[in-house]
């Protein structure tokens, strides 16, 4: 059974390599250059699946917290802090990318932007979420403390989505998921293309992480139990 | 020229935060894998010793 398990994460694993290196090259070769932004759209094929992925990590973080909170089951405590901890890292990628852009094509790292605020606020509230966590000793506390603050903080993802709308902002409206267009109708099929082969890359490579975060959980667990009781 | 060195810096910093993360995932379950071992081996010995 735990064979069956390695050997899964082990396949996940070789089709997150093969996914990120077709990604790379219809991004970075195979993509023609944008009429207004030329090379620098490329960043775009990162940035895009980066925040989608940060996205669908709190909306697991989100499902698993409300679940947790009416069934107090460990195994979903420990998929919404796993998911919020990788939520994180494709948040701070997303500012990072979002940043460099925005120095080429704005002229400037960073603009109190309607959706760049929200979208820092999102990656602080998200760190004030592992920091609580960290802070508090008793599991079943850390548990109920921390799926409070990820059900609130999720709440934050459709104000960053409809900012672009709600406000008069420096960013742009979305090119993939506009309600009145199809992305198809939207991006050049080559771009697109691009585009698809990097979100695939990317929730690949999340469902490989959040598998690896979720078994070193359930590790930890297991060993605070035989320090404990010994093996049962 | 300049546009590719914006982009070079963004998949460079983005595929080397990513593996710094699996990296870090790696030898964290590497350790834990070894200290449960461990643990379980001495548990395994302390019961057998008790049967005794």
């Amino acid at each position: 059974m735990a064979k069956t398990g390695v050997q899964r994460r082990g396949i996940l694993g070789g089709l997150v390599l093969l996914s990120i290196a077709s990604g790379l090259y219809l991004g970075l070769v195979q993509a023609p250059p944008d009429a207004y932004q030329g090379e620098l759209q490329r960043i775009m094929y990162l940035h895009v699946p980066s925040i989608l992925t940060a996205y669908l990590s709190f909306l697991i973080v989100f499902v698993a917290s409300c679940l947790f909170l009416w069934k107090r089951e460990r195994r979903d405590d420990i998929l919404a802090h796993s998911a919020a901890e990788i939520g994180v890292l494709f948040t701070g990628l997303t500012i990072i990318e979002g940043s460099i852009w925005g120095k080429s094509a704005w002229g400037v790292w960073w603009t109190w932007d309607a959706r760049l605020t929200l979208t820092a606020m999102l990656f602080l509230i998200f760190i004030g979420y592992l920091m609580l966590r960290a802070l508090i000793e008793d599991k079943m506390r850390a548990g109920i403390c921390g799926a409070v603050l990820g059900i609130l903080g999720f709440l934050d993802i459709p104000l960053i989505h409809l900012s672009v709308y709600w406000w008069r902002t420096l960013h742009q409206p979305p090119s993939v998921l506009r309600p009145d267009k199809a992305p198809w109708e939207n991006v050049h099929p080559s771009m697109l293309l691009a585009l698809s082969a990097n979100m695939v890359a990317f929730l690949l490579l999340y469902f490989y992480l959040l598998s690896r975060r979720v078994r070193i959980a359930e590790m930890e667990d297991e060993l605070e139990k035989t320090k404990l009781y010994g093996v049962t | 020229m300049r546009a590719w060195g914006f982009v070079f810096l963004t998949y460079g910093l983005v595929w080397s935060a990513i593996l710094v993360y699996v990296l870090r995932l790696w030898r964290k379950y590497r350790r834990i894998k070894t200290e449960l071992a461990l643990y379980q081996r001495e548990a395994h010995r302390n019961s057998s010793e008790e049967r005794v």
